[in-house]
């Protein structure tokens, strides 16, 4: 489908052009700043959030709303919804991709494994943007074990 | 809610209906007693009568055994005033009916009292038809004491104060509460005891009633009339009144036998034949029914029945009134009478509350400005704090509501209420305590939609019920936490006071309730809440509006002053939500509302309590910089122990500016510069108006704290929109910490303090360190002022200038004059020169007497100090090696380092003559002879150039002389600084420091362009031989000598001879003795110095009359020089045929005659000389710089020419003989030279020296 | 049609505002302010009672002249409707349609990378879909 590819092509400039920005931004930064890319998706999920949820009824709860993250508004991005949603029911919320669209497309094993975090911080702050919207303030964390599976950290700060 | 159906069965027509509603009413009502308390007579103070009202409503249950032994509990409310006409509808509602009256009087009087009895009485009258029983508390005067009132002594005694009641109402009264408790327990022990018929009981409580009346009365003088036949109770007005409580619940308990005989006669009454209750209105709806029809008949049963339920409600017995009820509801829904049928479904629901929530208080009547804070949050729900073991036997009492069912219930009432236009009231009140009931269930929706109900029913209210209506509703949504609706209600309410129907507008009440809507809107009345508050929540457009219309209200109030506050509030908080028209406008009103009353930064206080916080228009100006400013350069204190880095140029820089640019990146508290008591000091403000007209800022004063300032109040008018900087200037009047928080302004009629606390972008404050007072001093010079300021480094604190030009060695004063401008005597006083120059020179130029300055210390204030400095004008009279260089560089740049060396060193004696001579030898001898020849030609050189020159003189153009770096005048500048402190000051080791710039332009007088030196007739004198060019326009007149004196004319220049002593031995003799490093150069300075003493060369402008001296200071001299300058350390002893030779004198001889030549040289010093090698040595000189030393044909000597001495001891000589035999006539020279061998000799100083016998002998052989 | 269309942030303050008639907005203002109460209680009901789950809160309330009618999306964006309520034309149905539209215009406009969320709204042609929604014309 082409729409979805050009998606993915855009989200790939999107790292690139980021990273780049970063590099001029801080040359001597060891470590590449990806809190613009975070941003970037925060402010998409924001905005993105209030049409996905237009025909949904209030959710009950918090959980209620991670579901919808897990389904519909995970499905919405990325033609799937999320294989596994695991809680603590402290505010602490896992969200397992077994394979994550953005890595996909990168060759398994650990080549590229350090590369990982640009493709999954957009997504991060997407879910976070979204989250927010919702009235549910958060911290939104990838981990990467092996390509192309991946793991969102939802932790809900509680005020 | 309403019922679709409205207003059937309702008859149009205007019957006497129930026109005042209760809004007050709580469904707990339904069961209680009701009694009015009445104030009766002019002398009861308002405040007693309300005290004894508060004391008594306290007592709002009394429990009471009945003849079966069952406790009851029996509700009371009081009322202040009761509508007779509401008394109508006590058949309807029986909880209606007002059973008890109590009037309150107070007499002096007999005749007050009869007063107060007839009152009562006309009460009774005017009740009669519900009234049960009544009760008159009388306060007698206050003189009267009775025995049975020690206790009110006491009490009196215990506070000096007159009223008790009036003061302590706490202690008094829960003692007293305490009492009413034993009290009514100890009536119930009584009547639990004697289980007798009622009307056993009733005499007995009679009785009671008639003990505790007699005990009163008798005491009185006064007497109730005959006519009053009502329990009287007297009490003086200053007494506790212990046994009130006693008093009432005995009252209470008397009315409960009459009600309870009543509920009894009535339920023994057969149902089939008793009269139909109608309520008011219904009167005429059933003129002329059938009463026997089988329908009302049921209706009659079904009221009945109700009716039966409201008295057992009355008299505490709950589950009989709820069968009543239920039953009642069954029959009258038969029969479609919804008007009872409503209320018998409210009273199912009364009952069923009683028995849930049995302890719902009704709300002490709340304080306006207690409502001023946030929306009182919820109530916690009675259900939930009535725990479940109390609720659970409840529930079987049988046909209870559950809690769910009440409101239905309720709702379903005022449904069948609607019907009925003249059942408005009950339905209005049915809401509020339905509204009531669900708040305390903390269902708060419900309650809303009850509340809301209240609105649609339209019944005819006097504005004033109208009023009521509204903040009774604002109270409930506020308990329901609804804040805005709330506000939105108080809006209506306060609109309604001056609504244009109301026929007496009351704008002091709209005010208040307008302020009540505040907390709803997200208005607080301190603008700096509003300001500080991150994002405020509220809606401007609203708020805008709310507070205009307060405006208004405040005006029309007549209180200008909070019209003001509220206008300068709205201005200063809105600002960004306001158009510019707006602002405009709003600005313009303003100014004409504090045309009345000014504003001024004090909180105001309401007469009900409320305080307005002050509002300050902080951003009218808008203020975008606060700055302080350091004080001049030259008053700015100094700590006195840094003096040395003080002069130093460098050190001002980073405090100056350094502050300044920290400000700019870091802002930072603390200024780190200092202020001085009594000094003016400034703050820069950076002010904007953003109003499009001009605006005048008067009385702009700086708030401060910490020490005393007095700040100087500052006017400004600011053009619209443009940015304009003021200075404030104050002084501060202690030493110490100053705090500056900000500034006040007037403007716009507003008189506003400023805080920059609570502006955007500052600091909450700027602390600056004042230091003790210190001196002022003002500084003139005699001088006049430099046009031009060099950029010298640290001139700022320069404070005048002095400018003069001198010519070269001329010498002048300039008297600075100090005066202390200050109250402090200037104690310390330091004076230093400060400039470019090396310090030697600088003190040749600049010089001045110090004991001098400081035997003139203290300088008082207003007396002053004068200085006096000695300018020199130092220069360099001497042309440095400008041409020596170049010119001969030619030349040596062919011969040998040693010689280039040697000329460069002899640089400025560089005389045309000389110039062929080097190169002549290069032509004429071989490289072998070099060093000699070398040698040689330099020690011609020296006498040489002298006679050449000699010659050469006349033939000098002043042009060559004109030497444009040396005829251009140089300018010297100096800084005069004075460190200078006194008083405190001092001692807190502080000072100030000035300085005088001086400008000092030095023009070129004379100049020496070439020096030499030549032996004088004594070997004791030699000659130093100067040019000197006038380098001044003027014909100058020079004194080389006490005696000679030469014109020059202007850029001329001329040569003179001045004899000078030769440099001693003395001076130089330690020379010989160490080896120093340079001694070469010692030797030079010695000499040098020597010379320059010795020479004073005195110049005289006659035509502008200055005079002054040249110096020769730091001549320089070549070796050769220096030996004819200084004593040679060989004195010399020549003498020819026996005969001592003098120097410059020609001997003659003739061709063979044979000349015996001896020389004796002795040494002078005090050390031998060893290897000297002494030569004799014979040429002729053609007089054009070419010798000829080749005269072997042309004479012969005999012995040696060269003898080597291999020591010469000091103070002894050594000898050496020749013979010399001419063979041709003509001129000849002898040269004889003792030469040390190179560094053989221990001491450099001589080594590879040699020594000339000089001049040359010269010896003319003739024939 | 409806006489007036408030849409409201997640703080409570007005983030868009149209009225028929505009002398009247002041006075509608106060109403629909004051309504926001009866929202606040009807979400913190909503999350006990699960039937509540509509975004539709229906009537917030009636007054003589005016119904109130409310709608929170699940960012608790408050949309408020007043219509007349002589206006019997009005069924909740319609209202809730109305609604709809105007939440699908607001999702576009959040969605307008011009427009910052939190800042009211500003948008010339939000404006104009929004009041012909208001009119009944769309």
């Amino acid at each position: 489908m082409a729409d979805e590819t050009v998606f993915d092509f855009l989200h790939s400039e999107l790292v690139n052009y980021v990273i780049e920005q970063s590099e001029l931004k801080n040359k001597d930064a060891k470590d590449e700043d990806l809190s613009n890319l975070e941003y970037l998706g925060f402010s998409t999920g924001y905005r993105m959030i209030e049409r996905l949820t237009k025909e949904m009824p209030r959710f009950k709860d918090e959980l209620d709303t991670m579901k919808f993250i897990c389904t519909d508004f995970w499905t919405a991005i990325y033609r799937k919804q999320i294989d596994n949603l695991r809680t603590n029911h402290q505010g602490v919320y896992v969200l397992q991709d077994n394979g994550f669209r953005f890595l996909n497309n990168i060759s398994n094993g650990k080549q590229y494994l350090e590369l990982a975090p640009r493709y999954v911080t957009f997504t991060c702050g997407v879910v976070r943007g979204g989250l927010a919207n919702l009235g549910i303030n958060s911290l939104v964390t990838a981990e990467v074990q092996s390509m192309p599976s991946c793991k969102f950290h939802i932790q809900v700060q509680r005020s | 809610m309403r019922s679709s159906v409205s207003y059937i069965l309702s008859s149009s027509t205007t019957e006497p209906n129930m026109s005042h509603p209760d809004y007050e009413q709580y469904s707990h009502d339904h069961a209680a007693l009701l009694i009015l308390i009445r104030h009766i007579g002019s002398q009861l103070k308002p405040k007693t009568y309300n005290k004894f009202y508060d004391r008594i409503s306290k007592l709002s249950t009394v429990k009471i055994t009945d003849s079966s032994g069952q406790v009851r509990n029996i509700y009371v409310r009081y009322v202040k005033e009761y509508p007779v006409e509401n008394n109508d509808w006590g058949d309807f509602q029986t909880h209606r009916r007002l059973l008890g009256l109590i009037s309150i009087g107070k007499y002096d009087s007999q005749l007050e009292l009869n007063e107060i009895c007839r009152v009562h009485e006309s009460l009774k009258v005017k009740y009669t038809s519900t009234l049960y029983d009544s009760r008159c508390i009388l306060l007698k005067p206050n003189e009267v004491q009775s025995p049975g009132e020690t206790s009110a002594d006491e009490s009196n005694k215990s506070s000096p104060d007159s009223d008790v009641i009036k003061d302590d109402d706490s202690s008094p009264y829960d003692s007293s509460s305490g009492d009413n408790l034993k009290s009514s327990s100890s009536t119930d022990d009584r009547s639990s005891v004697e289980k007798s018929a009622e009307d056993a009981r009733k005499e007995k409580v009679e009785k009671l009633l008639e003990k505790l009346r007699e005990e009163k009365t008798p005491d009185s003088k006064f007497t109730t009339p005959s006519n009053f036949k009502s329990r009287a109770l007297f009490y003086a007005e200053t007494e506790a009144c212990d046994d009130l409580e006693q008093q009432l619940t005995e009252y209470v308990n008397s009315l409960f036998w009459v009600l309870e005989s009543k509920r009894l006669e009535k339920s023994r009454e057969k149902l089939e034949r008793v009269s139909l209750l109608l309520a008011p209105f219904e009167k005429k709806d059933f003129v002329g029914l059938d009463m026997e029809s089988r329908n009302n008949k049921k209706r009659c049963t079904g009221r009945v029945t109700k009716h039966l339920g409201d008295l057992c409600l009355q008299a505490g017995l709950l589950p009989e009134s709820l069968t009543y009820y239920s039953n009642a509801a069954e029959i009258l829904k038969s029969v479609n009478d919804w008007l009872w049928l409503g209320a018998a479904y409210e009273g199912l629901c009364a009952a069923s509350a009683l028995i849930l929530y049995p302890n719902i208080q009704r709300t002490l009547p709340l304080h306006r400005n207690a409502s001023l804070q946030e929306g009182s949050p919820k109530r916690t729900s009675i259900s939930t704090t009535t725990n479940p073991d109390l609720t659970n036997p409840k529930k079987d009492v049988l046909n209870i509501l559950t809690p769910e069912d009440i409101p239905k219930r309720y709702r379903e009432a005022i449904i069948h209420y609607s019907k009925y236009q003249n059942a408005g009231i009950i339905e209005t009140e049915a809401s509020f305590k339905a509204a009531r009931i669900s708040v305390d269930q903390n269902y708060s929706l419900q309650a809303a939609s009850f509340l809301q109900n209240v609105v649609f029913i339209n019944i005819t209210l006097s504005e004033q019920e109208k009023t009521q209506r509204f903040e009774m509703l604002s109270d409930l949504y506020t308990q329901i936490g609804f804040a805005r609706k709330a506000a939105f209600c108080h809006r209506l309410a306060a609109s309604r006071y001056v609504s244009a129907q109301n026929p007496t507008p009351n704008w002091s009440q709209c005010y208040n309730l307008m302020l009540q809507s505040f907390p709803g809107h997200k208005l607080s009345l301190d603008p700096t809440e509003m300001c500080t508050s991150p994002h405020q929540m509220g809606w401007p457009s609203l708020q805008i509006h709310l507070l205009t219309e307060l405006v208004v209200a405040a005006k029309r109030m007549g209180h200008s002053a909070l019209a003001t506050r509220h206008q300068t509030f709205m201005l200063q908080t809105m600002w960004d939500h306001l158009t510019p028209t707006d602002q405009k406008e709003l600005a313009i009103q303003l100014q004409s509302l504090s045309a009345q009353c000014e504003g001024a930064p004090v909180p105001l206080v309401l007469d009900n309590g409320v305080v307005i916080p002050p509002a300050n228009l902080s951003n009218i100006p808008v203020c975008s910089g606060f700055t302080l400013k350091n004080l001049q350069p030259h008053l700015q204190p100094r700590k006195i122990q840094m003096a040395k880095q003080d002069i130093g140029p460098f050190l001002f820089t980073p405090i100056n500016f350094g502050s300044l640019e920290r400000k700019s990146n870091k802002p930072q508290s603390k200024m780190d510069f200092l202020w001085v008591e009594n000094d003016l000091c400034e703050v820069t403000l950076k002010l904007v108006n953003p109003l499009p007209f001009e605006l005048k800022v008067s009385n702009m004063r700086l708030l401060t704290a910490g020490v005393v300032f007095e700040s100087i109040p500052e006017t400004v008018i600011l053009p619209s929109e443009t940015p304009t900087s003021l200075t404030l200037n104050g002084t501060p009047k202690e030493s110490g910490e100053l705090e500056l928080l900000g500034y006040s302004t007037h403007t716009l009629g507003v008189k506003s303090n400023c805080r920059l606390r609570f502006m955007k972008n500052f600091l909450p404050h700027y602390s600056i360190e004042v230091i003790p007072s210190l001196p002022v001093m003002e500084v003139k010079t005699s001088l006049p002022q430099s046009a031009t300021f060099s950029t010298f480094q640290n001139f700022e604190n320069v404070v005048t200038s002095a400018s003069i030009s001198l010519y070269n060695g001329e010498s002048t004063e300039c008297i600075i004059t100090l005066t202390n401008t200050s109250q402090v005597a200037i104690e310390m006083l330091e004076v230093s020169i400060q400039s470019i120059l090396e310090p030697n020179l600088q003190e040749q130029i600049f010089s001045w007497d110090a004991e001098e300055i400081q035997k003139q210390l203290p300088i008082v204030p207003n007396s002053s100090a004068t200085i006096n400095v000695r300018l020199y004008s130092a220069a360099n009279f001497l042309a440095s090696g400008f041409s020596g260089p170049e010119l001969s560089s030619g030349v040596f740049g062919s011969s040998h380092a040693g010689s280039i060396s040697l000329s460069m060193s002899a640089g400025p004696s560089s005389l045309p003559s000389r110039l062929n001579s080097p190169i002549s030898h290069q032509s004429t001898m071989g490289g072998s002879f070099h060093s000699r020849r070398n040698d040689l030609n330099s020690s011609f050189r020296s006498s040489n150039s002298g006679q050449s020159s000699m010659t050469t003189q006349g033939c000098r153009s002043p042009g060559v002389l004109a030497l444009p770096q040396h005829a251009a005048s140089s300018v010297v500048e100096g800084q005069l600084q004075f460190r200078y402190s006194g008083g405190t000051g001092l001692l807190a080791g502080y000072c100030r420091s000035c300085s005088v710039f001086i400008t000092l332009e030095m023009m070129p007088s004379l100049q020496v362009t070439n020096w030499d030196v030549l032996p004088a007739e004594t070997s004791s004198q030699f000659y130093l031989v100067l040019d000197i060019a006038n380098l001044t326009s003027q014909e100058m007149e020079l004194h080389y000598t006490s005696s000679k004196h030469m014109l020059i004319e202007g850029h001329e220049s001329c040569r003179i001879p001045v004899p000078v002593d030769r440099c001693p031995l003395s001076k130089l003799t330690k020379l010989y003795m160490e080896n120093g490093i340079d001694e070469r150069l010692d030797l030079d300075k010695i000499c040098s110095d020597h010379i320059a003493n010795l020479v004073d060369l005195r110049w005289q402008l006659s035509a502008i009359d200055t005079n002054g001296k040249a110096t020769l200071k730091g001549i320089t001299l070549t070796p050769n020089m220096l030996d004819i300058v200084r004593m040679s350390p060989l004195n010399w002893d020549v003498s020819i045929n026996g005969d001592a030779v003098k120097p410059q004198e020609a001997l003659s001889c003739e061709a063979g005659d044979c000349l015996e030549v001896s020389v004796k040289i002795g040494n002078s010093l005090e050390k031998a000389l060893r290897h000297l090698s002494m030569s004799v040595q014979f040429y002729q000189d053609h007089q054009n710089g070419v010798c000829n030393y080749r005269l072997e044909n042309r004479l012969a000597t005999t012995g040696l020419s060269r003898v080597l001495v291999p020591t010469l001891e000091p103070q002894t000589s050594a000898e050496h003989n020749c013979n010399v035999l001419f063979f041709t006539p003509g001129q000849y020279k002898m040269d004889i030279q003792v030469a040390a061998p190179e560094c053989v000799s221990a001491t450099a100083s001589i080594s590879g020296h040699v020594w000339r016998f000089i001049p040359p002998v010269e010896i003319n052989v003739s024939l | 049609m409806a006489i007036c269309v408030a849409i409201i942030g997640k703080d409570n303050s007005p983030k868009y505002f149209a009225c028929s008639n505009p002398d009247d907005e002041i006075n509608l203002q106060y109403k629909v302010l004051s309504s926001l109460d009866v929202i606040e209680e009807k979400l913190n009901t909503a999350n006990k009672v699960t039937d509540f789950r509509e975004l539709f809160l229906g009537t917030l309330y009636s007054l003589e002249s005016h119904k109130i009618y409310g709608y929170v999306t699940n960012t608790k964006i408050k949309f408020i409707i007043v219509v007349d309520s002589t206006n019997t034309a009005l069924r909740d149905n319609e209202i809730r349609s109305m609604f709809r539209k105007i939440h699908s215009i607001y999702a576009d406009n959040i969605c307008n990378p011009f427009h910052i969320p939190g800042e009211p709204i500003t948008s010339k042609s939000f404006h104009d879909k929004a009041t012909s929604i208001m009119f009944g014309t769309v």
